[in-house]
């Protein structure tokens, strides 16, 4: 699900990149918050951090006696995407193994969806290996597929999820 | 998996920062987005010029500053060109899952859906699904056939009907 957030941020400013020209300060201030953003990528709570969108309000400055910066705090929106248990999503499968596939849905690629998930499809062995299932239903590459997550799992040190989804419910499978 | 096990979508037990967030339907990240992509084809030389405290257009999403890009400045000191990706595959992503494109069709929507005592959560997921019936609409959103709640079929049945007609005469 895609979130619209409001998030305090401290933006530091180095002495050099002051200036006593007000837009440039303003300036100087939009740019770093926008470098520290596009840098975060994502976090546990909120998820991949997308665009900001709308600066709310820029404090009043203080400054850091050991290095000279100045820090401000600022108040911005922005727009992020976060991944919930239980919550029903379509996505496009990137990758088909034996054992089932892996699809991409928004920023996160890694999300897994086992065949012991998907019981009424068989894997098809060929060129392009796909799954299979009675009612000629297929997955392969490229196809958008709607799923319930089951799992999330929040990866620290890459900064990222991953998920574990499920095709076991109604109204579940590939999408034309 | 979860670390939180309470954590269930389905029957809308999402966490604590749903109290300080609003979600958004995927039709409505891609007219953001896209704006936010155009703009930043535009203007390239001033990323300042991307920087407009005037209302983008957008203050029906409550979003009235759409100010600026972060990804792809040519500034030297800046020049982390979209270290993560995640804005391009999130523009890629919401384009293709989007089922309404123009915007007044975006907004009848929300509209529509605000009528009908939804959570923010209940109602982009039918934004974004789009069920064609009551029971696929329950099975997407088990949440809205709880108890204590004032849906029934008849009132289900209405609002897909009204959604259904806004992709008609989109």
């Amino acid at each position: 699900m895609f979130l619209k957030v409001k998030l305090p941020w401290n933006v530091v400013i180095p002495a050099e990149k002051l200036d006593a020209n007000g837009l440039m300060l303003h300036k100087s201030i939009v740019l770093r918050l926008l470098d520290d953003f596009a840098c975060k990528k994502a976090t546990k709570d909120l998820g991949y951090y997308l665009a900001v969108t709308t600066l709310v309000s820029i404090g009043e400055g203080k400054i850091r006696s050991n290095t000279g910066e100045v820090l401000f705090p600022v108040v911005f929106s922005g727009i992020t995407f976060k991944i919930y248990r239980g919550e029903i999503l379509e996505g496009i499968v990137h990758k088909v193994l034996k054992h089932g596939v892996f699809l991409k849905c928004g920023p996160i690629e890694s999300i897994y969806l086992s065949s012991a998930k998907m019981p009424d499809y068989k894997y098809v062995q060929g060129e392009n290996p796909v799954f299979l299932n009675d009612k000629h239903s297929k997955i392969e590459k490229n196809v958008s597929v709607r799923f319930i997550v089951i799992g999330t799992k929040w990866l620290e040190a890459e900064r990222e999820f991953q998920a574990l989804v499920s095709l076991e419910g109604d109204y579940l499978g590939p999408v034309s | 998996m979860s670390g939180e096990e309470e954590e269930n979508a389905a029957e809308l037990k999402i966490g604590e920062e749903f109290l300080k967030a609003k979600c958004l339907m995927n039709c409505e990240v891609s007219l953001i987005l896209e704006h936010k992509f155009e703009q930043l084809q535009q203007t390239s030389d001033d990323p300042m010029n991307q920087v407009s405290q005037e209302d983008g257009g957008w203050g029906w999403l409550g979003l009235p500053l759409v100010l600026f890009e972060f990804h792809t400045w040519p500034i030297p000191w800046f020049s982390v060109d979209n270290p993560t990706g995640v804005f391009e595959k999130s523009l890629q992503y919401v384009k293709r899952f989007s089922r309404y494109k123009n915007p007044d069709a975006v907004r009848q929507v929300r509209e529509i859906l605000s009528r009908y005592q939804l959570a923010e959560f209940e109602l982009c997921v039918l934004g974004n699904l789009c069920p064609e019936t009551v029971e696929e609409a329950i099975a997407m959103v088990p949440s809205i056939k709880t108890k204590g709640r004032a849906h029934d079929d008849e009132a289900i049945e209405k609002m897909l009907n009204d959604l259904s007609l806004i992709k008609k005469f989109e």
